[in-house]
């Protein structure tokens, strides 16, 4: 961040401002972070109100209906918590990742960061493994095979499969940005920006793996 | 909240065990087959919770400007609450005749 200075307002009141080129004065912004970061934190807001939606879509559904879906035995459970184990686990390599990029050591950063990938990658197919299972036993979007609330399976594949996007892509978007700081185009705001959108990612399974197949144990 | 004092890697690996005993408690509280009301309302807070602490700690907001927390936390609840009041409203949908 840039080094600020005080100026005097119109209205005599003193501001704190940023020396620009050919002497320009500008305000300091007050969140006092990257602009990247700060449009990270919007889309996050944003992303964060579509879940919830959709969350809370599924919350009214569950209790609403009298005969629910419950096709997740221990096997899923213990499944569902590696998921969490292996995704939580890249949060921190994300951070040792960030914390590498801002010390300027971009070996240990692509390490780091190639770590992240793996385990989102890890994630991703242990959670197709579960969907293939589900659509071995018969559920569909629209069509519960014990004959109760159909539901399950639209909300189940809806929320899943929107927070899969999201690893999907994130892993996507962490080789680029992995491939273009190695390269020397990106810096650490770029790394630390991914790492809020990865962190978010892990967020949101916070609630999705406890709503999803915890509530829908039997 | 704002302090320029991060923690050490070793402290975060501590915050991820944190995180996980919680959903250790998340699955016991499972397994004790509670209504599930009960149990929803008490996935969500520890979820919550969770969050918090993922977003303070993992996400750098306790050591940002005090304003991106303020940013942040009151439009997210304002969300949430609509939604608290839109959601039920939608069910009124299920008593309505379809018109000609």
């Amino acid at each position: 961040m840039d080094h600020s200075e005080l100026a005097v307002a119109q209205d005599g009141a003193p501001v704190e401002v940023l020396r620009r080129e050919h002497g320009v004065l500008m305000e300091v912004d007050p969140y006092r972070i990257d602009k990247k970061k700060l449009g990270m934190w919007i889309f996050i807001i944003s992303d964060a109100c579509t879940f919830a939606a959709f969350l809370f879509a599924y919350g009214y559904m569950r209790i609403g209906a009298p005969v629910w879906g419950t096709p997740f035995g221990l096997s899923s459970i213990v499944n569902g918590v590696v998921m969490t184990a292996v995704l939580l686990s890249s949060s921190l390599t994300m951070l040792a990742a960030v914390r590498a990029a801002q010390t300027d050591n971009k070996n240990s950063a692509k390490k780091w960061l190639g770590a992240t990938m793996l385990l989102g990658a890890i994630f991703a197919a242990l959670h197709l493994r579960e969907w293939v299972r589900l659509i071995d036993e018969g559920w569909r979007l629209f069509y519960n095979p014990t004959g109760g609330a159909a539901q399950f399976g639209a909300t189940f594949f809806s929320v899943t499969g929107l927070h899969l996007t999201h690893v999907v892509t994130g892993v996507i978007a962490l080789a680029f940005v992995t491939r273009g700081y190695n390269q020397g185009r990106y810096d650490q705001g770029h790394v630390e920006t991914a790492g809020l959108y990865w962190h978010f990612v892990d967020l949101v399974w916070m609630f999705v793996f406890p709503l999803m197949y915890l509530m829908n144990a039997h | 909240m704002s302090s320029n004092r991060e923690l050490t890697m070793r402290s975060y690996v501590g915050i991820g065990i944190g995180l996980m005993a919680i959903v250790g408690l998340e699955v016991i509280l499972t397994l004790q087959h509670l209504p599930v009301r009960t149990l929803l309302t008490c996935l969500l807070c520890l979820a919550s919770l969770e969050a918090f602490v993922a977003v303070m700690y993992f996400m750098h907001v306790k050591y940002e400007q005090p304003i991106l927390f303020w940013t942040i936390y009151p439009a997210v609840l304002f969300v949430l609450i609509f939604l608290c009041y839109f959601f039920p409203d939608a069910f009124r949908m299920f008593s309505m005749r379809l018109l000609k």
